[in-house]
């Protein structure tokens, strides 16, 4: 956490330098952290490749850096890739096709592929690359987590960030959660925009 | 001994793990691509522009005469297992060269092989036996001659662009491969020398020479005004919204009308495409609707005529003050038009898949307000306001995902038409310039 | 304030120490720096980077603009050779430090150590550039 020097400055605990995926332990529904050795297991199971399915801004992504972290120990990951759109399927065949036999690209966004994934599927599994990908959607990939929005879950990451000072009670978490159908990522925003109008 | 991680990862504001591997993928690709373009074009210039420029160069000139004439015959696999020969007219012909009588087979460049030996023949007899033509030899091997010389421009083109685009590409990213290799977040951000070769594209706004982080604010000053000194430029969505359905209504029905037009000729031709006629029902609704919209969006935004706002100095900066002019033009009663000086936050940040772009205006000042006018054709209504600055104003700012920008806002309430609102960005600069003072822009005072 | 780094180095500080005790400067004034290393085991720095530089905070992408780096790599300038360091540099005019809502612009200074195997450890301290009061959220009934 950065020193507060200046009697000005205000550091929103929700802010996206301390909310962004892979600044926050991955946790499961219940708000405990999740064992990512009992997923990177899971991952091996499976042949090495699968898929974290759930709607958006439920964690998906953080989980995906922190199995990217845990293979990255070992010396099995291959790098991280974001996908935007079908445009961004050559950029991922470049990087299977120089990836070496045995390890795993992480891969946020696999719906974005769209009729291109299951070519890019194939080529990895030619490769001998892994595979671990965030979808919003089945992907024709066995399903390794299937991440949602809980309100525990929510409660969890609101203690993991810096403190708030007792600006933010519990019934701003729970209506945050409500109004946001489950999204944390939203959930997050609502609870920086309460924490900006309560601090001046 | 602990192996080098592939991602680095920060935790809040601890760092750990290592970046040396973690651009070694990409490296290695733009190494291959580097490779490639180093190869090709190798390939290119020793099989095609070095001779090329070898004959308009080195060769020498001097007068053939045709002895003979024949085709050539080569074969080709035009499939595995198959077989197939091509023709190649040549032409012997006989030159001197240090007074030596020589001959030699050429193969004249209109000459192109074929595997058509009737129309191999035919080119062949282009030529007559005893004909006088110009010649160049290579004066290094002097049974080499040939009858043409210029440039193949379009080949020497591909000879650039292919392996010169992998060459660029691949080197450039190669070499901010290596350069990113193992680099804290500081010393990559940290401008150099080859940022602005390498990174062309570079995400960020320009901006203004001596005032990092401030936009440039170069359109602002573009137009000059009519009777103050700068003519503002218009940030309004509906134009952009109008454009858009324009450009959609245009492109919606010219398939629309080839499906139609489709359609017709298949019944006048006496055949009945049941599957296009279903089609063109609902393309053609949706084309219609394109149409209504644009239209009335059109017919909105003329109707409602145009604003136009002039400042008389830019750019601003805290403390000052500044005369505006509005013009509104139209033809009819508005009930009320108002100009507010706004200031602005944009934050963008890319979720996930998603990119989440948020606005909050977070400063409004009014400036002036007008009821109840009457605007005639060709007699727009202009009115004055006074822009006042405050001395401890945030100035303008602009970065890759985050602004904090100024701008006049004008709304408008059109009587039996929807209001509008329109856009005048304006740039704020820092309000320190070295001398202390800060500069106003109102007429009555000398202008910086 | 310090980082912690990881592992063995629980006990390493970076403490920065500026020339006007509130960290508070105008534009264009001169910014000097001390630093003091302090916890330092068998495992020496190889080398060590300063760094004054802006970054935003909010709800948006986390940007950066890099005012002032120099890298050291020379022994006898490195910690625990040289046990405290200095460096100075004049400040832009822009941009200023800026508490907004859902954008904020910090500077900020960062003592950078690097040691065997890529590893890192950074300091940063927040100063202030400016005098911009903290803008607020609209609420309701605002013009």
């Amino acid at each position: 956490m950065t020193a507060i020097t200046a009697p000005n400055m205000i550091v929103n605990p929700f802010a996206t330098r301390f909310t962004r995926p892979g600044r926050l332990v991955p946790l499961d529904a219940t708000g405990r952290p999740l064992d990512v050795g009992v997923v990177v297991e899971s991952l091996r199971a499976a042949g090495g490749r699968a898929a974290i399915v759930g709607p958006h801004g439920t964690g998906k992504t953080t989980l995906l850096l922190a199995l990217a972290d845990r293979l990255a120990a070992a010396g099995r990951l291959a790098g991280v890739v974001r996908v935007r759109s079908w445009l961004d399927a050559a950029g991922l065949w470049r990087r299977i096709i120089v990836t070496r036999h045995g390890a795993t690209l992480c891969v946020d966004g696999w719906e974005q592929l769209g009729p291109l994934a299951w070519m890019t599927a194939a080529l990895a599994r030619g490769r001998g690359c892994g595979l671990v990908v965030t979808s919003h959607r089945e992907p024709g990939l066995p399903v390794l987590v299937r991440s949602e929005g809980s309100l525990p879950l929510l409660a969890a990451l609101v203690a993991s960030v810096p403190s708030h000072g007792d600006l933010i009670r519990d019934a701003d978490v729970a209506d945050a959660h409500r109004r946001h159908g489950g999204n944390l990522r939203e959930s997050l925003y609502d609870l920086y925009d309460r924490f900006e109008s309560r601090c001046r | 001994m602990k192996l080098p991680r592939f991602f680095a990862k920060k935790r809040g504001h601890r760092r750990t793990g290592s970046q040396v591997w973690g651009s070694f993928g990409d490296g290695l690709f733009h190494a291959v691509l580097l490779g490639a373009g180093v190869v090709f074009g190798g390939l290119l210039a020793s099989g095609v522009a070095v001779p090329e420029w070898r004959i308009n160069h080195d060769f020498l000139p001097t007068s053939c005469t045709v002895v003979a004439k024949g085709l050539e015959r080569h074969v080709t696999l035009s499939a595995p297992g198959r077989a197939e020969p091509t023709w190649q007219p040549c032409l012997r012909v006989r030159y001197e060269v240090a007074g030596i009588r020589r001959e030699s087979w050429t193969r004249p460049s209109a000459g192109a092989a074929t595997a058509d030996r009737t129309l191999a023949l035919t080119r062949l007899s282009s030529w007559r036996l005893g004909e006088q033509l110009p010649g160049w030899y290579d004066p290094s091997d002097v049974s080499r001659v040939v009858l043409e010389r210029g440039y193949n421009w379009w080949m020497w083109l591909l000879a650039l662009l292919l392996p010169g685009a992998l060459l660029a590409f691949g080197g450039a990213g190669v070499v901010r491969s290596v350069r990113r290799w193992g680099k804290s977040e500081e010393r990559r951000a940290a401008p150099s020398r080859l940022s602005g070769i390498l990174d062309p594209l570079a995400g960020g706004p320009a901006q203004a020479p001596d005032h990092p982080g401030v936009p440039a604010g170069d359109d602002q000053v573009n137009s000059p005004g009519t009777q103050l000194r700068y003519r503002l430029p218009i940030e309004s969505p509906e134009n952009w919204t109008l454009l858009g359905f324009g450009l959609f209504a245009v492109l919606w029905n010219a398939i629309l009308i080839l499906l139609a037009v489709g359609a017709g000729l298949d019944l006048l031709g006496g055949r009945t495409d049941w599957l296009l006629i279903g089609l063109l029902v609902p393309f053609a609704c949706v084309g219609v609707a394109g149409i209504v919209v644009f239209v009335r969006g059109l017919v909105l935004a003329t109707a409602v005529g145009t604003t136009q706002l002039e400042i008389s100095a830019h750019p601003l900066r805290p403390g000052g003050t500044y005369d505006v002019l509005l013009a509104q033009g139209g033809v009819g009663r508005f009930a009320s038009l108002e100009a507010t000086l706004e200031l602005e936050e944009q934050a963008t940040f890319r979720q996930g898949t998603d990119t989440r772009t948020e606005k909050l205006t977070v400063w409004r000042q009014p400036l002036q307000a007008w009821q109840d006018l009457q605007v005639t054709a060709g007699q727009r209504f202009e009115g004055r306001a006074v822009v006042s600055l405050p001395a401890n104003a945030m100035h303008s700012f602009a970065s890759e995902h985050n602004y904090v920008r100024w701008s006049i806002v004008v709304r408008g309430a059109p009587a039996g038409w929807p209001s509008f609102t329109r856009v005048f960005p304006v740039v704020v600069f820092p309000g320190v310039d070295g001398e202390g003072t800060p500069p106003s822009g109102r007429l009555s005072e000398a202008a910086p | 304030m310090n980082q912690q780094g990881e592992g063995g180095r629980q006990d390493l500080r970076v403490l920065l120490q500026f020339c006007r005790a509130d960290r508070r400067y105008e534009p264009l004034a001169a910014l000097r720096v001390r630093y003091v290393v302090e916890g330092l085991t068998d495992d020496q720095p190889r080398a060590v980077e300063h760094s004054v530089l802006w970054y935003t905070e909010g709800k948006g992408e986390e940007d950066m603009g890099v005012h002032f780096f120099e890298r050291l790599t020379e022994r006898a300038s490195l910690p625990p050779e040289a046990a405290a360091g200095t460096f100075t540099t004049l400040l832009p005019p822009s941009p200023l430090s800026y508490e907004g809502v859902i954008v904020k612009i910090r500077w900020c200074a960062r003592v950078r150590l690097f040691f065997s195997g890529g590893r890192d450890f950074v300091s940063e301290y927040v100063f202030e550039m400016g005098r911009i009061p903290p803008a607020r959220p609209p609420r309701a009934g605002d013009a």
